[in-house]
C-alpha cells in the first residue's frame, strides 16, 4: 500500500473514522491523522465532541449495580450440581 | 500382570479422574462463576426481562460448565462467558438470525454525523443537553432491536474491543463495526424523539438566553 500524506485526510475520512477514532481503534497513524484533523477543522471538532459525550452517556447507562438474585444464583448452583459440579 | 496389580492401577486412574474433576469444579468455580452478575445483567439487556434472563443466565453457566475443557487457561472467562450467553439468548430468538448485515461502517458514521449537522442546523442537538441522559439511554437501549443492541452493550457498555465482539458475536470485525454505528445513530434517533415527546421544541433554541426557569 503506497504511504499516502497523513497530515491530509479530508472531513469525510476523518467522520467516517470518529467512531473508531474515539474507540480507539485505529492504528496509531490513523489516530494521529484523525486526531491532526479535528485540531484544525472546525466543521468536526462539534461532532467529535458531540459523539464523545453521547459515548460517555452510554457508558454511564449500564447498570453498575445489577446482582444475579440470590435465587438465581441457587438455581444455577443446583443445576449444575445436577450435571456433576462438586463444589 | 497380577489382579492386584490391575486393581492398583484402576483405583489410581479414578482417583486421578477424581482429582481432575475435583480441580476442574474448584476452577470453574473460581473462574466462571464470580462472572454470574455480568452475565445476568448482559443477560437482562438482551431478554428485557427478569424471568427470560434468568432461563439464560441458567442455560448459559450449565453449557459453560459443561465445555469448560474447552475454556483455554488463562483467557478471558467474561468474554467467554458472554459468548455463550449470546448463543443461548439467540437460540431462543431464532427469527434474529434472519438479519443481512449492511456491513459498511464507514457509511453508518457518514450518516450518524450527517445527522448531528442536521440536529445543530435546526437546534435539536441542545434538546439533548435538557434530557437526563442515562435513563433516556436505557430506555432506547431496551427498545433497540437486534443485531444492533448486543454491539452496542458489548462495546459501549462492557467495554469490549472490535475484535472481542466479534468473537462473541461470532461475526466479522467489519460486522460488529457496522451494527455498533448503526446502532449508536437509532439510540441518537430515539433520544431526539424522547426529548420532543417530553415537549422539549427545537424552536427553543432562539430562546436559550432568556429561558432561566
Amino acid at each position: 500500500m503506497t504511504e499516502c500524506n497523513r497530515d491530509d485526510i479530508d472531513c469525510r475520512t476523518a467522520v467516517e473514522k470518529l467512531w473508531d477514532y474515539l474507540d480507539e481503534e485505529l492504528t496509531p497513524e490513523r489516530m494521529d491523522d484523525v486526531r491532526r484533523h479535528l485540531e484544525r477543522c472546525g466543521e468536526c471538532l462539534p461532532h467529535h465532541d458531540y459523539a464523545r459525550v453521547f459515548l460517555a452517556a452510554l457508558s454511564a447507562a449500564r447498570e453498575g449495580e445489577t446482582r444475579a438474585p440470590d435465587a438465581l444464583r441457587r438455581r444455577v448452583i443446583d443445576s449444575l450440581r445436577a450435571a456433576g459440579f462438586t463444589s | 500382570m497380577g489382579t492386584n496389580d490391575a486393581d492398583a492401577g484402576l483405583v489410581r486412574e479414578m482417583s486421578a479422574s477424581s482429582d481432575t474433576t475435583r480441580e476442574r469444579d474448584l476452577r470453574f468455580e473460581a473462574e466462571a462463576l464470580p462472572f454470574i452478575d455480568d452475565v445476568y445483567r448482559f443477560a437482562l439487556s438482551l431478554t428485557r426481562d427478569a424471568a427470560d434472563a434468568d432461563d439464560v443466565v441458567q442455560e448459559t453457566f450449565l453449557r459453560a460448565y459443561r465445555s469448560w475443557h474447552t475454556f483455554q487457561p488463562g483467557s478471558d472467562a467474561r468474554r467467554w462467558l458472554f459468548t455463550i450467553t449470546r448463543n443461548v439468548f439467540l437460540r431462543s430468538r431464532e427469527r434474529e438470525r434472519r438479519h443481512v448485515d449492511l456491513e459498511d461502517g464507514d457509511l453508518e458514521a457518514l450518516n450518524t454525523f450527517a445527522a448531528h449537522s442536521d440536529m445543530v442546523r435546526d437546534g435539536s442537538d441542545q434538546i439533548l443537553s435538557r434530557i437526563d441522559l442515562a435513563p433516556a439511554l436505557r430506555r432506547a437501549l431496551d427498545e433497540l432491536d437486534e443485531p444492533f443492541k448486543s454491539a452496542v452493550l458489548l462495546v459501549d457498555l462492557e467495554d469490549q474491543s472490535y475484535e472481542a465482539a466479534s468473537q462473541i458475536l461470532g461475526v466479522p470485525i467489519g460486522t460488529v463495526r457496522s451494527r455498533l454505528f448503526r446502532g449508536r445513530r437509532i439510540l441518537q434517533d430515539k433520544l431526539i424523539t424522547y426529548a420532543r415527546d417530553a415537549g422539549f421544541s427545537t424552536a427553543q433554541r432562539g430562546q436559550r438566553g432568556s429561558k432561566d426557569d
